[in-house]
């Protein structure tokens, strides 16, 4: 009898034991007792933001703690921990639709307030990224990295051999796929495994010929937009250049993230591909020679007849610091995002390789580590009338997964025209 | 049947607070985040506020969303194709590996490396393997066109069944390695004085003493083919389209990528019940429930 008790005894301890050990965590890493935890989407870039965080802790009362999640985790981790009392006080996002969802569910700080007691936290960034954290009317974000716009890049030695510029007009991209196609070269080099270099495509199409406007009105929640002239121009513009052999035929087997489609670029395979400024350094990792010597870009070309501007761009406009409406210490995060237009901010994101979106930035490009492509894309995201967020990461998480598939569809010929629009259509808005 | 009771075997036999921990804990990590799931089901959840009770929602949505039940076809027939490729390599593999003689000891050291490695590994060397461009599909040409192997969907089952076929070919051999290897000598030897050679000894002794190392094997592979996840994930993201979207990597999308945790766990529950009925049924189908010794008689 006495064996059988202490066993239970003992197995009560452990059972115990394991939900004290599940229930501490809770206690520790609260938001109180004078800190304010940042949660960030951890990668390389980390190293600057443990920088401001060191900055901020020598001067304030309330101290920052910086916790990172590896990026692959990053975006689950986050949406099962910000609705607990483990929620970070501020924290890492892509603006737009990936704070959707919280803003609708009333966690998030609308930034006014802090906004009207320093208007520089609105006033010294470029206003077409500082939009893209906009919901419903409200600011709920400052940005805190990099912007990647996407570009047209190329080989500089395959057209020279073809006896091509880089093209200004669509018309130039569609009459150089022609003679590079005739020579055996892949016109355009895509990532169709990764589905979203896909989407890319169907972005700056949208925006050259019906202008940023339809796909607001789409995310807004008009379906008919879809349905719209524009839109239906736009799909077929589209479909020529793919049906034409422009990204050869075998672009669903390659992917843009496991080094595929850059090499075919730097290899002299493909002479394009349209892809985030990141594109630099990837070239840069895997490439070195080619990228310093090799690799050109410009803006997307223009559409003649089209609606949009030709200075649109569209890509990730930058990375956002949104703060929790339960933070203790909201004075504290008002503080810490101040930081985020500081000249020390600027030169560190710069030293990285990020081209933060300050105002000031420009009195810092000669720090970058390739001043002439920074200083070209600052150019270009300060003279955009409009930067659109990559659709996937406007419209709401749930969406993500079936744009992709009627993307890469679309592109295969599964989906024809209709099929497409009747997709998008049936994508959640909110 | 019965054994003889031993004297005091009662008194020393271990009692039910033994069995506690592992009971506890089983009920903690497998049957209560079932239980969860289960309500999940009639929730509408994102992750951030309470869940909320749709009643049948999800399931009317389910049943109705074509992605899902095309999902259930793909995962039955990459099961199929599983079972029917790997069960006749890894019988012969195994049954050869079975042999005591030191070049297949060393060959089938060899052989099992595969089983090593994990399938995130496995999937990403074979997808720089079947590169269009580098890999050896450029080199091939004559065999695979212009490569896009990943990019139809004859193709893209096909890179899954091979993979498949790779790495899951030296676990099934190694059972198969184990069972063959405890078949009597003796049936061999009585079968050599019948004067049956290599392949009726094979066909006639070998194949019918592993019947119930077969059955293993093949709840093994159907089990772990209903629940295909990691290889779909790194080679196809259930591409072209939705044509690799099998069952496992469509709860992983609408759960973790659209966080819609109502309709994931919807989905979790229509693979555990498939599974476990198609499990039984190759259990009850085969006999294996009533255990008849393949040893009988010697």
């Amino acid at each position: 009898m006495r064996s059988k008790a202490a066993a239970i005894t003992a197995v009560t301890a452990l059972v115990l034991g394991t939900s004290a050990a599940c229930g501490s965590g809770d206690s520790s890493s609260g938001a109180g007792d004078g800190t304010i935890h940042v949660l960030v989407y951890g990668d390389a870039a980390n190293k600057v933001e443990k920088q401001l965080v060191d900055t901020f802790n020598k001067t304030s009362k309330v101290k920052a703690v910086l916790d990172t999640i590896p990026g692959a985790d990053y975006q689950q981790k986050l949406q099962t921990v910000i609705n607990t009392p483990r929620a970070p006080d501020v924290f890492f996002n892509w603006g737009g639709g990936s704070i959707q969802p919280f803003v609708k569910a009333g966690l998030l700080l609308p930034l006014d307030d802090f906004i009207a007691k320093d208007p520089g936290l609105k006033d010294n960034f470029l206003p077409s990224v500082f939009n893209s954290a906009v919901v419903d009317g409200k600011p709920y974000g400052v940005p805190m990295r990099g912007t990647q716009p996407v570009l047209l890049f190329h080989n500089k030695q395959v057209l020279a051999d073809a006896g091509l510029t880089p093209p200004k007009t669509w018309d130039d991209l569609v009459a150089a796929t022609r003679t590079l196609k005739a020579r055996g070269v892949t016109p355009i080099a895509l990532g169709g495994g990764d589905q979203w270099p896909t989407l890319m495509w169907l972005e700056y199409l949208y925006d050259r010929i019906a202008g940023p406007g339809l796909f607001q009105r789409a995310l807004g929640g008009d379906r008919e937009a879809w349905a719209s002239e524009d839109s239906r121009r736009a799909l077929t513009t589209l479909k020529q250049l793919v049906d034409a052999g422009a990204f050869g035929s075998n672009y669903d087997s390659v992917k843009f993230t496991d080094g595929g489609s850059p090499a075919l670029v730097a290899k002299g395979k493909a002479a394009f591909e349209l892809m985030g400024s990141w594109y630099y350094s990837t070239q840069q990792d895997a490439n070195p020679d080619f990228a310093k010597s090799g690799l050109g870009y410009t803006g997307f070309p223009a559409l003649n007849g089209g609606k949009g501007d030709p200075a649109d761009v569209v890509g990730n406009t930058n990375n956002f610091y949104s703060v929790l409406k339960r933070t203790k210490h909201p004075e504290a995060a008002a503080a810490f995002l101040e930081l985020m237009y500081s000249d020390e901010f600027v030169k560190a994101q710069l030293a990285i390789g990020n081209l933060p979106t300050t105002t000031s930035t420009v009195n810092f490009l000669d720090l970058s580590a390739s001043p002439g492509y920074s200083k070209d894309q600052y150019e270009l995201v300060k003279a955009a009338p409009s930067f659109q967020l990559s659709w996937d990461q406007a419209y709401p998480p749930s969406a993500m997964t079936p744009m992709h598939t009627a993307v890469q569809q679309f592109f295969d010929g599964r989906l024809d025209t209709d099929g497409f629009i009747k997709a998008m259509q049936a994508l959640p808005t909110s | 049947m019965t054994r003889a009771a031993r004297p005091g075997a009662a008194a020393t036999r271990p009692g039910f607070v033994w069995a506690l921990p592992a009971a506890v804990f089983f009920l903690m990590f497998a049957l209560t985040p079932l239980l969860l799931v289960v309500v999940l089901s009639f929730t509408s959840w994102d992750g951030i506020g309470e869940p909320r009770f749709n009643g049948l929602d999800n399931w009317t949505a389910l049943l109705h969303d074509p992605v899902m039940i095309q999902s259930v076809w793909t995962t039955l027939l990459l099961t199929a194709l599983g079972v029917v490729t790997q069960t006749p390599v890894s019988i012969l593999l195994g049954v050869w590996a079975a042999g005591h003689q030191r070049n297949r000891a060393v060959l089938s050291a060899v052989y099992f490396v595969p089983l090593l490695l994990s399938a995130t590994a496995v999937s990403v060397v074979w997808r720089a393997v079947l590169d269009p461009n580098f890999g050896v599909p450029a080199q091939l040409t004559w065999l695979f066109g212009d490569g896009n192997l990943l990019g139809s969907k004859g193709g893209a089952i096909g890179v899954l069944t091979f993979v498949g076929v790779w790495q899951f070919t030296p676990l099934h051999a190694l059972i198969y390695q184990g069972g063959a290897r405890a078949i009597p000598q003796v049936l061999y030897q009585a079968a050599a004085v019948d004067g049956a050679g290599r392949v009726r000894q094979f066909l006639h002794v070998t194949l019918p003493q592993l019947r119930n190392t077969i059955i293993t094997s093949v709840i093994l592979m159907v089990v772990g083919g209903l629940t295909t996840f990691d290889t779909v994930l790194i080679l196809t993201q259930g591409g072209p389209g939705t044509d690799t979207t099998v069952t496992a990597y469509y709860m992983y999308q609408k759960a973790f990528k659209g966080f819609d945790f109502g309709v994931g766990s919807a989905i979790a529950l229509v693979l555990v019940v498939v599974a476990t009925l198609i499990s039984l049924a190759v259990v009850r189908l085969s006999g294996y429930d009533r255990m008849r010794g393949t040893a009988e008689g010697l």
